[in-house]
């Protein structure tokens, strides 16, 4: 393991045990409002979407193919992984049709 | 009081990590996932599992993947972790008075393995007039048991499987993050931090060159879902 990558590891697990263990922490100083709540609540979705935001404006036909059937294959299966696989079957299908 | 006293035995750890068995395999099997990504990204079989115990939270090391380069962009992968795990500060906030009554050490180790599912199933647990807290040590450590096992696996996996574009493997990381999307999509609420994280990082990726854009559009949905709250009473 290179020194960079167990910084870059540690410093992650510092953030996450933070986000764990900060919210029963700051309960005894400050009161977790609703706007506070929904703001926190919202940051996960909004993410994930500005990862795939560049994906969809940058790809090619296999991408949108990709993105479509693991939308599709994860609300009809309600599976993470199942998702996933779908949208990689669909973009090897459609690039290896368009090679 | 005295009745409604937090207990910490091996029976409730037991019972936890029981009836935590289902959210431990969806677990090992999104694991798997995460561990032919790592490959993917580069890292190291060691690299990824370590990644796995000691930070052990999927969603937030998908996204660090997802900017991982040579050198590795620290602060914004930094950044990114505190954003994505923020949720747990209102898990964390929620624990407070069941937790509160057994002591700093027992109380933050149980906080370290706190995870979405087996929150949930704990505080229903709870809601039984369980009050055994030992319930979420038990079941946090059957997820990361699963979680850190499948990492190694699936990295195994994606090293087997190796030649990754003709393949799809390097489209693996964009679908499960629509795959998550639409796992953490509650109703129309979302929508509007779901346009402002898409729109801000399409905005940001074009100025900046670097992994900030995730930050930036995590950022924006947080700002936009506090502005569209309503207000306390």
């Amino acid at each position: 393991m290179t020194p960079d990558v167990l910084v870059a590891i540690i410093g992650m697990a510092a953030a996450s045990y933070a986000c764990r263990a900060g919210g029963f922490w700051l309960m005894g100083f400050v009161p977790i409002t609703r706007r506070v709540r929904a703001g926190l609540e919202a940051i996960p979705i909004a993410v994930m979407a500005a990862i795939l935001a560049p994906v969809a404006a940058r790809g090619g036909p296999a991408e949108a193919a990709g993105l479509v059937a693991a939308l599709a294959v994860m609300r009809a299966t309600g599976n993470d992984l199942a998702g996933a696989l779908a949208g990689v079957a669909a973009v090897a299908l459609v690039r290896t049709l368009a090679a | 009081m005295a009745e409604d006293a937090a207990t910490f035995t091996s029976a409730g750890l037991r019972r936890g990590a029981r009836r935590c068995l289902a959210l431990a395999a969806a677990s090992f099997v999104y694991g798997i996932g995460f561990g032919v990504m790592a490959d993917h990204a580069g890292l190291a079989l060691g690299e990824a599992v370590a990644m796995s115990a000691l930070v052990y939270a999927g969603a937030s090391q998908v996204v660090a993947l997802g900017m991982w380069d040579d050198p590795i962009p620290f602060l914004a992968v930094w950044l990114a972790a505190i954003a994505v795990n923020a949720r747990y500060l209102l898990l964390g906030a929620a624990l407070r008075p069941w937790l509160a009554g057994l002591g700093p050490g027992r109380a933050y180790l149980t906080l370290g393995l706190i995870s979405d599912g087996t929150w949930a199933l704990a505080l229903r647990e709870r809601a039984a007039s369980g009050r055994d807290a030992a319930f979420l040590v038990g079941g946090g450590l059957a997820l990361w048991v699963a979680w850190v096992g499948s990492t190694g696996l699936g990295h195994a996996l994606g090293a087997v499987l190796g030649a990754p574009s003709a393949l799809g493997l390097d489209f693996l990381l964009p679908a499960f993050c629509a795959t998550i999307a639409i796992a953490l999509w509650r109703g129309r609420g979302d929508l509007g931090p779901l346009l402002a994280g898409g729109g801000t990082a399409l905005a940001v990726a074009a100025l900046i060159d670097g992994p900030w854009y995730v930050v930036a559009g995590g950022a924006a949905g947080c700002l936009a879902a506090a502005a569209g709250a309503t207000h306390d009473a």
